[in-house]
């Protein structure tokens, strides 16, 4: 096994069975529905068109030569097509998501591996060179001797990235379908991570990736991104799409980036999201945007007060929202009312059958009201995880998670 | 809040910040043009030449529009960054060299800058030694601290010292006829071929249009989010932010002419030779207003130079960057964004530092690198797969095509008439 580089591939010349030099790589193409590391061909130059090589009719490459084992009558003339991946146009100095090391990175130069069997070789991409390696090889080429240039670049520690952690970005959807472009390294990264990624991604690509995310995925990428991108974001998308995202997010956040949104186009969302979302999220945006309320999620475990710590597992189980709303589980009386409040930590440590009114502890409330400044100084007071909102019946609202305060805070800044 | 004052509030928001959203680059960056390179070029060549180069400034306006345009329209439609459009159409090896011109060029503004603040306030007797040290260390900490954002707006105000130039210029009783004779007459051929006329002009249109304002332009507009669907309101900032720079030139020029030249003062040898332009509005004090004026103007361009060019650069060739990442991260950026302050301060420091000459000469450069990033944005903003159905009008064409061949041929004809 060898390695050849993308850019001493490109330029090549090309000598058919006799060894006559027929023509130049122009490019080479990988078709990832048959294969998603082979290469299928390379592209030639030659006086009489452009022309397809496959690597089965290649004895060898290197060295700014390509031996064929045919002759350049039988290369097939090449027609374009979408379904291939153009190393050169789609690779070469393009931005990739580096999913190991979780960035955006600019590809400098492509690792190809040559194996030769049974008269022939073999080519498929190995990795992705980032680092300074294939900078100076792109920048010297031609102009140091190739054998000198060898040396001096095996002096040069490499920064590659295997092909399996690289995610191409595509943003023609069908070119992304064809090209088997699934954001899979991305959608395992923690939602954080994603959108940190695509903070530095420019416009199309951000929309790219989002309709590319799975929902769920998406929809708890998008909660962590920052407002300004949201909004360019979600308003890039088509508002079916927008919308299934939108149901999959914390209400809470989903109100925020609504209300941030331009009426009409929020509106649409509003309406392709199902019923039950879509009164959730409505209710929490009637409310003022820097209050308790505007803070608060709807989503919580509340269990009948009369219940046992069975009860609330059975709740916990069913439960969808966040993991940071489930750090207490509120007793409700009759019409909905708050009566008690037990942390996760006393549902884990005592007996199924134990009665939930037993196990509950004193815990702090607010109304909807309520400002920002003081929800903050409740939580740095009372050391809260989670903070309980009720409306003027007792009723419990909503809560407020610790995580939200202190983006809230940050955000303040 | 009612829903209906929310909706009224919401409303007010959302077009203050369209207005900042679109107000703000290009008339940032046409003001930071006016920076102490600038203010230099124009007095000197006011001083030097009179009336005579105020001809070129109808058809320099006309392309600073032009090519402010096609970068503000590449960066709202693309929403990538020139250097980054440059890697990606046309590969490594000419990004590489274009950056390492791009370096060099602004290395040049970028004393040009710290010239301009050590000259400032040497008429006020504080010695170089000490500010340009201090003028330094807080540009360097100022963006690197994030403080800038906020600074910037103190800048932006402070900028409003330009019109005292359109002030001065009035009360100078400059030959008004003479003036807007010159604007549309070229000089004879004769006074063209010449080596020290043809140096004045290529820094004239290299100071207002500088290779780094298109970088920094597109950047901006890129970071401000400004769409394609947005774009009109852009347009408008960009050719606003222009003109605007171009008035202030002029009147810089004829305010120069009028009181420098005409009193046979052709050499502008220090800062209160220049603060003389000032004189008709501010008497006595005029050096006060040109100091602060200067001082105000270097600074700001100080602040954003260094920091653009790291980031053009490093986008260009692929290297991390960005101020929210540690140094250990992001080193090249950072090490790049540090030399250049330090070095471009640095030299200053050197004793009979030639202040004025190295504040033209960057210009000139500016003047000669221009056509060549002209280039790149021209085949960039006629790429139908790049640009979709916002690439350029043919007038467009014409004028940044002219532009780029009489630039090269102003270049070759300066070497040519050199003795």
């Amino acid at each position: 096994m060898s390695i050849v580089a993308l850019s001493e591939l490109l330029g090549a010349t090309v000598r058919d069975a006799s060894g006559t030099a027929r023509g130049r790589v122009r490019e080479i193409a990988v078709t990832p529905q048959d294969h998603p590391t082979r290469i299928a061909f390379l592209i030639v130059r030659t006086p009489a068109g452009e022309r397809i090589l496959r690597p089965d009719s290649v004895k060898s490459c290197g060295g700014a030569t390509v031996r064929a084992t045919t002759d350049a009558i039988a290369w097939e003339p090449y027609n374009v097509s979408d379904g291939m991946l153009l190393l050169k146009r789609d690779l070469l100095d393009q931005q990739i998501i580096d999913v190991h090391g979780r960035k955006v990175v600019r590809v400098n130069d492509v690792e190809i591996d040559a194996t030769p069997i049974n008269s022939h070789v073999t080519l498929a991409v190995l990795a992705v060179d980032v680092g300074a390696r294939g900078a100076i090889r792109r920048l010297a080429k031609g102009v140091v001797p190739s054998f000198t240039l060898r040396a001096l670049l095996e002096k040069i520690p490499p920064r590659v990235i295997p092909w399996q952690y690289v995610d191409l970005i595509e943003t023609d959807p069908a070119r992304r379908v064809k090209l088997k472009i699934a954001y899979e390294g991305l959608s395992k990264m923690h939602p954080a991570d994603i959108a940190d990624i695509v903070e530095d991604l420019p416009p199309a690509e951000q929309k790219a990736v989002f309709e590319a995310l799975d929902e769920e995925v998406a929809a708890e990428a998008l909660e962590e991104i920052d407002p300004d991108v949201q909004v360019s974001i979600v308003e890039s998308l088509p508002s079916e799409r927008a919308a299934d995202i939108v149901e999959e997010m914390d209400p809470d956040a989903a109100a925020d980036l609504l209300g941030e949104l331009p009426e009409d186009f929020s509106g649409e969302i509003l309406k392709e999201m199902e019923p039950e979302e879509r009164q959730e999220v409505t209710q929490l945006l009637e409310f003022g945007e820097r209050t308790a309320a505007g803070r608060m999620t709807t989503e919580f475990v509340a269990v009948d007060e009369n219940g046992v710590v069975d009860d609330a597992i059975e709740a916990l189980k069913t439960f969808e929202g966040s993991r940071e709303a489930v750090a207490t589980i509120y007793l409700t009386g009759p019409g909905h009312r708050l009566v008690g409040a037990v942390p996760l930590v006393k549902i884990a440590i005592s007996s199924p059958a134990a009665q939930l009114s037993l196990l509950s502890e004193p815990y702090n409330a607010c109304s909807p009201d309520t400002p920002d400044d003081e929800v903050a100084a409740i939580f740095d007071k009372y050391n809260l995880v989670t903070l309980a909102v009720v409306d003027a019946q007792g009723r419990l609202a909503g809560i407020i998670t610790a995580d939200d305060v202190i983006s809230m805070l940050r955000h303040r800044k | 809040m009612t829903m209906e004052a929310v909706k009224t509030f919401k409303t007010w928001r959302a077009r203050l910040t369209l207005f900042l959203a679109v107000v703000g680059p290009g008339f940032i960056t046409a003001n930071v043009d006016n920076d102490a390179g600038g203010i230099w070029t124009y007095s000197v060549a006011g001083a030097q030449f009179g009336y005579t180069l105020l001809w070129a400034m109808i058809p320099t306006t006309i392309a600073l529009v032009v090519v402010q345009e096609m970068a503000s329209r590449m960066g709202a439609v693309t929403g990538k960054g020139l250097s980054d459009l440059i890697r990606e159409e046309f590969g490594f090896r000419v990004t590489f060299f274009l950056m390492v011109a791009l370096v060099v060029t602004n290395f040049g503004n970028i004393m040009a800058e710290f010239a301009g603040v050590a000259s400032s306030l040497q008429l006020f007797g504080i010695s170089r030694y000490i500010v340009v040290p201090l003028a330094a260390a807080a540009v360097w900490l100022l963006v690197v601290q994030g403080t800038y954002n906020t600074v910037e707006k103190i800048f932006l105000v402070a900028s409003g010292f330009y019109v005292c130039y359109i002030v001065a210029g009035v009360l100078a009783h400059p030959d008004w006829k003479a003036a807007t004779f010159a604007l549309v007459t070229t000089p004879e051929t004769s006074g063209i071929r010449n080596y020290g006329y043809l140096y004045m002009l290529i820094g004239l249109v290299g100071t207002t249009i500088a290779p780094w304002m298109q970088f920094y332009l597109q950047a901006s507009v890129v970071e401000k989010g400004v769409t394609a669907r947005q774009y009109s309101a852009s347009r408008w900032d960009v050719i606003v932010g222009c003109l605007f720079a171009a008035v202030v030139a002029w009147f810089i020029i004829v305010a120069c002419a009028a009181t420098l030249h005409s009193a046979g003062i052709t050499t502008v040898r220090d800062a209160a030779d220049a603060a003389q332009a000032l004189r008709p509005l501010a008497g006595r004090y005029a050096y006060l207003l040109f100091a602060a004026g200067l001082f105000n103007a270097s600074l700001f361009a100080a602040s954003i130079l260094p920091i653009s060019t790291s980031y053009a650069v490093c986008e260009g060739l692929g290297l991390e960057s960005g101020l929210d990442k540690k140094f250990h991260e992001a080193p090249a950026f950072y090490w790049l964004y540090t030399l250049l302050i330090v070095a471009g301060a640095g030299v200053l420091l050197v004793p009979s530092f030639p202040l004025i000459h190295i504040m033209v000469l960057s210009q000139v450069v500016n003047g000669v690198v221009l056509p060549f990033v002209l280039i790149f944005m021209l085949l960039l903003t006629n790429d139908r797969e790049l640009m979709g159905e916002h690439i350029n009008s043919r007038g467009f064409n014409i004028v940044a095509w002219v532009t780029v061949v009489v630039m090269i041929g102003l270049t070759i004809a300066m070497l040519a008439f050199r003795r």
